[in-house]
């Protein structure tokens, strides 16, 4: 069978469908057979064993103390005496089903922890629930689908992957995503991306597949194949090894000076989420970190990182690039990020909403903890500071504000810091794009955040696939906004990056060089395409293709245009 | 029978890691150890992680813990120890 489907993250997969669906069973109410009850007990502890097995191996695999410490609690729950008992109680003196009796007991707890209006203790009825599901799985001898251990490669098929679940994921093994929601610009096709795995949208795809069917992915055309004959598999393992080596090919430009033909220097960046030693592995060959997304410290745990924590991540970073600047983004949640450890306001348009730094602003003592230890480690290299989501000079001045705050409270600890530190925004929103030359006098520096800045600009919500047509990243006007910008920072001689989705995009980073971007940061599996562009290519046909786009009028007349263009450097 | 009274100093109370940590301590002692709240209702079993996190001790509280049996004394000082010791958190 064929699906046409959305290319979210390009390339070819072939692997076995591993359908991701976290198990949700209510068993029915039912009484034993009479003389069944030692055979409903054995089956229960047998269950109860599987599960153990498979809590104790993930437990095992997992190296970040966080995730383990919620598995430990796992283990205990499942082994727990009270419980146990009760159960066993259940079946024995009450007579009713294994299912029934591990069900109703958890649910019981679960509904008692629920009411609790504390919030630790509520997040511990979804730890219940959770060994609750696995226990009936178990139950039901149904084996575990777990992303971060796989046996074999795989393409995972989901509804849609939460931040937590791609922090899990086994990146070895998987060679492909299949998800039903999402645009190019969700946290899953970043992630996709970022690590090259090609990702595709294709609706009803949960249902339409089964595990173990033999997907082929080609994210090229935005084709879904199901259980294909063999010839159509071999051809596809073929295109596969042929995109496989076509990337090899480019990795090999990681190495090169990124030194346009006419001896012009481009800056390329790196951004980074959580400062994995694979986000960092190429970072010697980059000029710096043009985005470091501190939020991905604070996702997918229950408690908020604290200042310590930071501290230590940030020092490790800074002195990895030893000298080399690393901009780091003060918290940018809300929107598509959520965290689980702060209660975010049920907002009507999120996107617009209380996010980032207005966030922060609420929650001055969350803002000055990430201040206080970027701070803190700011002696370890050199540092740049970031703040997202600003729509005004009015924004910048009272985050500059609390960060002299702080730093007047670090002086009086006697507490040591760099001075020095640059203090920029990121322009997304366009009000301050259209400020730039006021902006310019008053920042160190600057980002161009080109998702946000798109989503704001063309009035197109980037994660309803409803409007994705409208999210044209190649519009015209995108770029006489970024033209406009660049120009007056150039004025200024103040720097200037673009850190969003389309600097590492070969197409729209030639337009943004003519435009006078001399810096683009990036995730690194983009970096090598990107130097192997700017190495063929003269400035002066970067400036002629940037000139000729002023005169387009729609993004399809812009993406023909650099794609005849571009046809040999990319 | 041998009790003690503390006061949970560490900021998330008795669950998530902490909760974790004082069961697998109570665990290693043969004495029946329970745990309430001062002037609370019974106590429940200290070993089981199910009924410290229903009964849900926060920052703050005084908490009564008693145990009965061979290593009574030993168990109630550990246990009552570790909780002062805040679980490592500041």
């Amino acid at each position: 069978m064929r699906y046409g489907g959305r290319s979210l993250a390009q390339g070819i997969a072939v692997g076995k469908a591993c359908l991701y669906k976290p198990y949700d069973a209510k068993p029915e109410k039912k009484m034993l057979e009479p003389g069944e009850c030692d055979k409903a007990l054995l089956r229960y502890k047998t269950a109860q064993e599987t599960a153990l097995g498979e809590l104790k191996c993930i437990y095992n695999n997992l190296s970040n103390e966080d995730e383990a410490a919620i598995f430990l609690a796992h283990i205990d729950i499942l082994c727990d005496d009270v419980i146990n008992e009760e159960i066993k109680d259940c079946i024995c003196c009450e007579g009713y089903i294994e299912e029934w009796a591990v069900y109703s007991t958890y649910e019981n707890y679960i509904q008692t922890l629920g009411k609790v209006k504390d919030t630790l203790i509520c997040e511990r009825a979804a730890d219940l629930k959770d060994v609750q599901n696995r226990l009936l799985r178990c139950l039901a001898g149904i084996p575990e689908n777990n992303l971060s251990m796989l046996q074999k490669p795989t393409v995972i098929v989901a509804h849609d992957l939460m931040p937590s679940d791609t922090a899990m994921l086994d990146r070895s093994m998987v060679k492909g995503i299949v998800i039903e929601i999402g645009g190019v610009t969700s946290h899953s096709a970043i992630i996709a991306r970022s690590y090259g795995i090609p990702l595709l949208c294709v609706q009803n795809a949960t249902q339409l597949v089964a595990n173990d069917d033999t997907l082929i992915i080609d994210a090229f055309e935005g084709v879904l194949l199901l259980n294909a004959d063999k010839a159509t598999v071999e051809s596809y393992i073929k295109k596969c090894d042929m995109w496989l080596a076509k990337k090899k090919e480019i990795e090999r430009y990681i190495t090169v000076k990124s030194i346009c033909t006419d001896g012009t220097r481009i800056d390329v960046e790196l951004n980074i989420g959580s400062a994995t030693s694979e986000e960092l592995k190429d970072s010697e060959y980059t000029d710096g970190i043009g985005l470091f997304r501190t939020e991905f410290l604070y996702m997918g745990r229950r408690q908020l990182p604290s200042e310590d924590e930071q501290f230590e991540i940030y020092k490790r970073v800074l002195s990895q690039f030893s000298g080399r600047h690393v901009t780091l983004r003060t918290l940018d949640i809300g929107g598509d990020k959520i965290l689980e450890s702060i209660q975010l306001p049920q907002e009507q348009n999120p996107f617009m909403g209380k996010r980032a730094l207005r966030l922060c602003f609420d929650n001055l003592e969350i803002f000055k903890t990430q201040i206080r230890a970027a701070l803190r480690a700011s002696i370890y290299g050199n540092l740049w500071i970031m703040f997202p989501m600003v729509s005004s000079m009015d924004d910048f001045r009272r985050a500059k504000g609390i960060v002299t705050e702080v730093k007047e409270e670090l002086a009086l600890s006697a507490i040591p810091f760099d001075k020095n530190i640059k203090l920029g925004i990121m322009i997304e929103i366009p009000a301050i794009a259209m400020l730039a030359d006021q902006v310019s006098k008053e920042v160190d520096f600057a980002s161009i955040g080109t998702n946000d800045l798109l989503q704001y600009a063309l009035a197109v919500d980037r994660m309803n696939p409803d409007v994705s047509t409208y999210y044209q990243i190649y519009h015209p006007a995108l770029f006489r906004l970024i033209g406009f910008v660049a120009e007056q920072f150039r004025k200024e001689d103040k720097p200037l990056c673009v850190c969003g989705e389309s600097a590492g995009d070969p197409l729209s980073a030639v337009v943004f060089i003519g435009l006078g971007i001399r810096k683009l940061s990036m995730g690194c599996s983009l970096i090598s395409g990107i130097k192997k562009l700017i190495c063929g290519m003269s400035l002066e046909k970067s400036e002629r293709l940037a000139k000729s786009i002023q005169d387009m009028s729609t993004a399809t007349e812009v993406e023909n245009l650099l794609r005849e263009a571009l046809n040999e450097y990319i | 029978m041998y009790e003690k009274t503390t006061t949970i100093k560490n900021h998330s109370g008795l669950h998530a890691r902490p909760a974790s940590q004082f069961i697998a301590c109570a665990k290693g002692f043969k004495s029946k150890v329970t745990i309430s709240r001062i002037n609370g209702k019974e106590g429940v079993n200290a070993k089981s992680i199910i009924m410290l996190l229903s009964i849900g001790l926060g920052k703050g509280e005084s908490v009564n813990i008693s145990a009965d049996g061979d290593d009574e004394v030993q168990a109630v000082d550990t246990l009552v120890k570790l909780i002062e010791s805040g679980f490592g958190e500041t």
